[in-house]
């Protein structure tokens, strides 16, 4: 399984669960979330994040 | 082959650096109700958090200005605001005298460059893979030499060495250099107090690692420490300095945080009988007992940031140069985040974070490393300790400490 990973953390970003706090609603595609968004564990940007294989 | 250099003990043989530190950390039965008292005068106090509990005096930091930060978002203010709150300063007379130049005493933009390449090596899916091939042998190995008696003091007998031995695994350290590493280990965080050994633990340990890289160079393998000596980050090694100060961290942030987490896992199942029934009926619960436990009672109750500018935290003026004291068992209690903050509930709802591992740019590094400890030490007890209770004839588990936070004994029964 793919996933979207914050490479500075490990946070991995569920479609299905999104980040409320961050302000992304359950559901959010990752090609929908802002550049500016940041990872809710560590503050990386969007842009840290990688496609890694779970 | 690796030929594996020796570790040298401490020219004083009989320093127990074990009683030394727990005298160190207090035995503080609970913390807690002064924390509470704490936060309600507001969510920043100008104080040290240690001086709350203790009078051994802290020769590092003590003479410095300090501030506690005690409310939930206050303390997720500082800790994601690395610009303004560092670490250098924080930590380079405390941990920097430990363990060197890590990377907990970096800011940015070296933090950044290293910090991707350390954590690389301890991403989720490279650590579920040590799961099974590091985790389990050590966990199978400890409980073999209770399973057959019916009773065990989980602390003494296994939590006390587990997370270690899976260091040592990925050391390839011999079972006869254990005791020395694991004293070592313990010693040099005792520069803290001023105790000679602290020093004398950090040089043996960094001489002994410092070889040890040599020979992974030579001769590397699929091994944590041979990927770390020879990882190259755009075309550039990790400095030998910075490795071996990340080497000497791993031993405590690694080793003695997973003791830790897992002895207070254990305990708020074992007194709360009807949860440790739940988890064993449904083991798809660890997770979350896992993130309760270190909630309720994580393991570091507060760290440290150092302030670079004159502030503020919640409209309270923070001038540059004040040690801030990131409390951060008060942010995981905090009553406006969590319900009935005091009690042990996995079936709380997960909607705020806990901060047990911190937040922002030095969030724990191993923390997926931690998650798979103690998710496989509990799962392998709850396979293979039946009726699992807590020992009727002795004390019940004790939780102490105003920083570090374990309890000392964990005196259980099961069925054979």
């Amino acid at each position: 399984m793919k996933k979207w990973m914050c490479m500075n953390c490990g946070w991995i970003y569920e479609q299905e669960l999104g980040d409320p706090e961050g302000e992304i609603a359950p559901g959010t595609a990752w090609e929908d979330i802002p550049d500016d968004w940041k990872c809710p564990d560590c503050g990386s940007l969007k842009a840290e994040f990688e496609m890694v294989e779970i | 082959m690796t030929i594996m250099p020796r570790l040298e003990d401490l020219e004083d043989k009989s320093f127990d650096p074990f009683l030394v530190e727990k005298l160190s950390t207090g035995d503080c039965p609970d913390p807690y109700p002064r924390i509470h008292e704490l936060r309600e005068q507001g969510s920043v106090v100008e104080a040290s958090y240690r001086k709350q509990f203790t009078d051994v005096p802290d020769v590092q930091m003590g003479h410095l200005p300090q501030v506690m930060v005690l409310g939930y978002d206050a303390v997720m203010k500082v800790l994601t605001q690395p610009e303004i709150f560092t670490n250098k300063e924080a930590f380079e007379n405390n941990l920097g005298k430990s363990f060197g130049n890590t990377i907990t005493v970096m800011d940015a933009p070296i933090h950044t460059r290293y910090r991707k390449i350390f954590q690389k090596a301890f991403l989720p899916q490279v650590v579920a893979k040590w799961g099974e091939s590091v985790v389990d042998p050590v966990v199978n190995r400890l409980m073999e030499k209770f399973i057959d008696r019916g009773e065990a003091d989980l602390i003494e007998e296994f939590t006390h060495h587990y997370p270690f031995q899976v260091i040592y695994a990925q050391v390839e350290l011999e079972p006869s250099q254990a005791p020395v590493f694991h004293k070592l280990a313990i010693a040099q965080i005792l520069s803290s107090i001023g105790a000679p050994q602290g020093p004398e633990a950090s040089t043996k340990l960094g001489k002994f690692f410092g070889e040890l890289l040599v020979e992974k160079r030579k001769n590397p393998g699929p091994d944590l420490i041979s990927h770390l000596a020879t990882v190259e980050a755009d075309g550039e090694r990790l400095p030998d300095d910075v490795l071996i100060s990340f080497l000497r961290q791993l031993m405590n942030a690694g080793g003695d945080t997973t003791f830790r987490g897992t002895s207070v896992l254990l305990t708020g199942l074992l007194t709360h009988p009807e949860q440790l029934a739940a988890v064993t009926a449904d083991r798809s619960l660890i997770p979350q007992a896992i993130d309760e436990a270190l909630r309720w009672e994580g393991p570091v109750t507060s760290t440290f940031r150092y302030a670079a500018q004159d502030t503020e935290i919640d409209g309270h003026p923070i001038k540059k140069g004040t040690i801030i004291n990131t409390v951060l068992a008060s942010a995981n209690r905090d009553p406006a985040k969590f319900e009935n903050p005091d009690k042990f509930d996995i079936f709380r709802s997960r909607g705020t974070r806990h901060l047990a591992f911190a937040s922002g740019p030095h969030l724990c590094i191993g923390q997926h490393l931690a998650r798979v400890e103690m998710t496989r030490a509990l799962g392998a007890i709850l396979d293979k300790l039946p009726n699992l209770r807590l020992d009727p004839d002795k004390p019940p588990p004790a939780i102490k400490g105003h920083l570090l936070r374990v309890p000392e004994h964990l005196w259980v029964k099961f069925d054979r």
